[in-house]
Order: C-alpha cells, then sequence, then structure tokens
C-alpha cells in the first residue's frame, strides 16, 4: 500500500471509521447468512457462490483498513509508542475484550435458548466452519478495529 | 479522552505559537508524536504528570502556568491585569 493511501487511511474522521468498523463486524455474519438462505433457493451454485463473495468482499474490505489505521499501535512495532499512544492501545484492548465477552455471553444463552426449547444442534463442518472463521478473523482483528472505534479525529496540522 | 476524565486546559497553543514552533518541533523535543501535542492542545488527551512537568521544564515555566483544571485567562489579560487595591 503506497504512502498516500496509508495517509489518507490515517487522517480517517471518527465517523466514517465507524462506519468501516461497524461494516466489518456486521458484514461476514451477514454474508453466512444469506449463503444459508441462498442454499434453500434454486439459484445456481455458482451464483450462490458469487453472491457471498460479493457479500464478504466488504467485510475484507473494511478489516484491511481497519489493521490499516492501526498496524504498528496494536502490535507495538511502530518506533516510537509514546504514552498517548499506549493508553490508547490499552484501552483498545479492554473494550475488545468487552465486546468478545458480551459477543459469547449472547452466543451461549442464544444457543441455550434454542437447545431448551427441544431442537438439536449438529455439529459439521456447515455450522463448525463459520463459527472458525469468526474466532480466525475477529479474534486477531478486533483490537484494531476497537482502537479504530474509539480514537478521535486527529487535530489539523500547525 | 474517556468520559470520566476532568479536562486539563492548558496554553501549550499559545506557547508553542509564542517560540516559533511547529508541532513536530515541540513533539521531536518532547519525545513524543506530533499527533499527540495536537490531542493535548485540544483537551483530547491529559498528559501524564511525568510529561507535564517534562513540558513544563521545557518552556522553563511553572506547571501552573501552563496547565489548569479551570479554563485559563489569555496570558496578556493576566500581565496587564492591575494588582488588587490593598496591593498597590
Amino acid at each position: 500500500m503506497n504512502t498516500a493511501t496509508t495517509s489518507r487511511i490515517e487522517y480517517l474522521p471518527r465517523s466514517r471509521r465507524r462506519t468501516l468498523v461497524a461494516v466489518a463486524l456486521a458484514g461476514y455474519p451477514v454474508a453466512v447468512a444469506a449463503l444459508a438462505a441462498l442454499k434453500h433457493t434454486n439459484l445456481n451454485r455458482w451464483l450462490i457462490l458469487a453472491l457471498f463473495l460479493l457479500l464478504l468482499l466488504p467485510t475484507l474490505a473494511t478489516l484491511a483498513v481497519g489493521y490499516c489505521y492501526a498496524r504498528g499501535r496494536i502490535d507495538g512495532r511502530r518506533a516510537r509508542l509514546d504514552e498517548r499512544d499506549l493508553a490508547l492501545r490499552q484501552e483498545a484492548y479492554a473494550l475488545s475484550h468487552r465486546v468478545l465477552a458480551a459477543i459469547l455471553i449472547v452466543a451461549t444463552a442464544v444457543t441455550e435458548i434454542y437447545l431448551t426449547s427441544g431442537n438439536t444442534l449438529q455439529l459439521d463442518a456447515n455450522t463448525f466452519w463459520p463459527a472458525a472463521m469468526r474466532v480466525i478473523v475477529y479474534i486477531p482483528a478486533l483490537p484494531s478495529l476497537m482502537l479504530a472505534w474509539i480514537e478521535t479525529d486527529q487535530p489539523a496540522d500547525a | 479522552m474517556p468520559d470520566h476524565q476532568r479536562q486539563v486546559h492548558n496554553r501549550l497553543a499559545v506557547l508553542r505559537a509564542e517560540r516559533g514552533l511547529s508541532r513536530k518541533q515541540l513533539a521531536d523535543k518532547l519525545g513524543i508524536n506530533y499527533q499527540t501535542i495536537g490531542y493535548i492542545e485540544r483537551g483530547d488527551y491529559n498528559p501524564s504528570l511525568e510529561l507535564a512537568l517534562i513540558i513544563a521544564e521545557l518552556f522553563r515555566l511553572p506547571i501552573e502556568a501552563i496547565f489548569s483544571l479551570k479554563p485559563m485567562t489569555p496570558l496578556s489579560e493576566e500581565i496587564f491585569r492591575e494588582p488588587p487595591a490593598e496591593a498597590r
């Protein structure tokens, strides 16, 4: 990624960053839900796959932007992290933990209600893969996304 | 700045302008990122006590001349303010 693009991402206004974070977080579940719904239609398999990938694209793009925004600060690879960067990173990790805890609680509660209502849950590749993808994609990306979410707009240069 | 934090007012922008320093130059002297200077000036980030003391030392001013919990009055007003009657 060239310097101009990186700089543009760095100066993204907070409202736009928050929209991107929301898309990144909601995109994959929406794509999986759409895939599950489309499977029951008579649509061509390749068309379903194409639609799924089309829905997945914004998620991947926004995840990349979120990563670019926070990279170096979340993983500590930036040459110099000052006290504000460190405080912000700590806040981002704390918020990630809270978000993750909330997601796990809601997911567990929904599963519990579903199972106690007399339904059964079959654990196969179709159910395991989306859950595994969420863990693989979102857990490492969550701190970067949270940092992009909490940081205020950068002051104008002077 | 987190909601629970009280805002610390400061005269950093005025002092920096007085000395003809850019944010980048001041940040380099303080060993911090230049964006942090902007966030402090705007009141979005409260510096640590250590950084506040380093800033005071750099400008050779008492810390209370730079940072305050109350909104700061313009420097000119403080300089030319008439002394209280009993002091005259």
